[in-house]
């Protein structure tokens, strides 16, 4: 039987940090309140000095961890190969770093570590010591367009298969399973100033059960012809590129690397006033969960906030406690509880 | 994508060192939505009523104690600039910005490993300086 448990990224409330209407306490408490069983984090983001955070800014995070009762379930952790101008991190440097985050996620009472797409699969091997040490796994993100066809994401699972290690896994992010291209996005970016016809032209093809991601690649990365005609403009051509990071996979594509699936972020564009979210199919997503046997967590990633209109209130917080009950009424039908 | 968090409201204002007005400040939050060294900040551009100020006389703080020129900034991995908190810029210009409304413009790019191009906001501001 399966165990798919709630969590929220910590992620999905920046704004309200970065602009401190809501303190790292206030947005625990908050998580807490919507009813997650857990929280994820991004120790870059909100502890300060990570990875090397003093150990007064670790009691506190886990001062917030005992009041809640949240489940600290995963760092997501970012390798920051280009840190000097002049070049880039040699694989010592590289292999430093992360284990220098692994300690901390220990730290922090965290036993799990999403790395972001297109971390390089040599770093893996190496750290297996320092996993097993501190009983942190690593995990790589399956991003939308980051994910299966590309070449440095295929090593990495590739690597994690070979070493077949408690410590070596994948967290899928659910953009690589959008039915329809988001909205807000589409309302963002038209006022910005690209032309509606290239949403419409994208919008056909999720209608036809693709997307812009894999038609770019069938086709060389050249712009097919109804795409050059919906360009009107050198703005729309240059904007292109940035709306194929939404994918139309089917769940299947999973179905290998289920043994090594630990984590998902449910990317979030807009939970809708009915219910589901706008492009993509989260009740679909845990019936097959549901399916595979997964035990593990379901993390809310709400990115509509980068999408958030001129003169609109930051929607972070009411997005996030939807998404949560949504997911819980999915769980509860599900098991009936 | 960042601009909303460029060039923080109310932030601009010149610098006295000495009874002598050697500049001006502006604070400005991270183009990005995480905390980084210091050393991957990109660039740092500001212009006052059209003109564009010399990169050499721009500085940068994350604490006001201790100053880097840009150029000194690409090397500075012991500071990080923390999301959420500000990044101070001066510009090193002596009488600073005279008396009176102006409008400045600050970009602030960061760059990042995975994404190629640097991560860029832009805001442009009507100041007035007493």
């Amino acid at each position: 039987m399966s165990d798919i448990k709630t969590c929220v990224s910590l992620y999905s409330l920046q704004d309200e940090y970065l602009n401190k209407r809501m303190s790292l306490s206030d947005i625990m408490h908050y998580v807490k309140d919507c009813g997650a069983q857990g929280v994820e984090i991004l120790p870059d983001q909100m502890i300060k000095g990570a990875p090397e955070a003093s150990p007064e800014t670790i009691s506190a995070w886990n001062a917030l961890i005992r009041e809640t009762g949240l489940t600290p379930v995963i760092a997501d952790v970012f390798l920051n190969t280009n840190l000097y101008k002049n070049r880039t991190l040699t694989h010592r440097e590289c292999i430093g770093l992360l284990a220098k985050e692994i300690a901390e996620a220990h730290e922090m009472g965290i036993h799990l570590i999403r790395l972001v797409s297109m971390v390089p699969y040599w770093v893996l091997e190496p750290l297996m010591p320092v996993c097993e040490k501190y009983d942190v796994a690593l995990a790589i993100e399956v991003h939308a367009a980051m994910a299966f066809d590309v070449q440095a994401t295929r090593e990495f699972l590739d690597e994690v298969k070979r070493l077949d290690s408690r410590y070596a896994g994948v967290v899928i992010d659910t953009g690589i399973f959008c039915r329809r291209f988001p909205r807000v996005v589409r309302a963002y970016e038209t006022q910005n100033g690209t032309s509606p016809e290239v949403f419409d032209y994208i919008d056909t093809l999720f209608e036809a059960g693709t997307d812009l991601h894999a038609v770019l690649r069938k086709n060389d990365y050249k712009y097919p012809n109804e795409l050059q005609t919906a360009c009107r403009t050198e703005h729309d051509r240059m904007f292109v590129p940035l709306c194929d990071g939404y994918e139309n996979l089917p769940f299947s594509v999973m179905d290998e690397y289920m043994p090594y699936i630990r984590h998902f972020h449910l990317k979030m564009f807009e939970m809708t006033p009915e219910g589901p979210e706008y492009s993509m199919d989260y009740k679909g997503l845990l019936e097959y969960l549901d399916a595979k046997n997964f035990h593990g967590y379901v993390s809310t990633e709400y990115e509509g906030n980068r999408f958030t209109l001129p003169g609109h209130p930051m929607q972070e917080k009411q997005q996030v406690a939807m998404q949560q009950a949504y997911l819980r009424k999915c769980l509860q039908e599900k098991h009936g509880a | 994508m960042f601009d909303n968090n460029v060039f923080i409201k109310d932030s601009c204002r010149n610098v006295e060192e000495n009874g002598r007005t050697t500049g001006y400040e502006l604070q400005t939050l991270i183009t990005y939505y995480r905390g980084i060294p210091l050393s991957m900040l990109e660039y740092v551009k500001i212009s006052a009523d059209g003109t564009e100020e010399d990169p050499e006389n721009i500085q940068v703080s994350l604490d006001r104690i201790d100053w880097f020129t840009l150029k000194e900034a690409e090397t500075v991995t012991d500071y990080k600039w923390e999301y959420g908190d500000p990044m101070y810029i001066r510009v090193m210009k002596d009488g600073g910005l005279p008396a009176g409304k102006h409008r400045v413009r600050l970009t602030v790019a960061t760059r990042t490993a995975y994404i190629p191009v640097p991560l860029e906001g832009i805001r442009e501001r009507d100041v007035v300086i007493s």
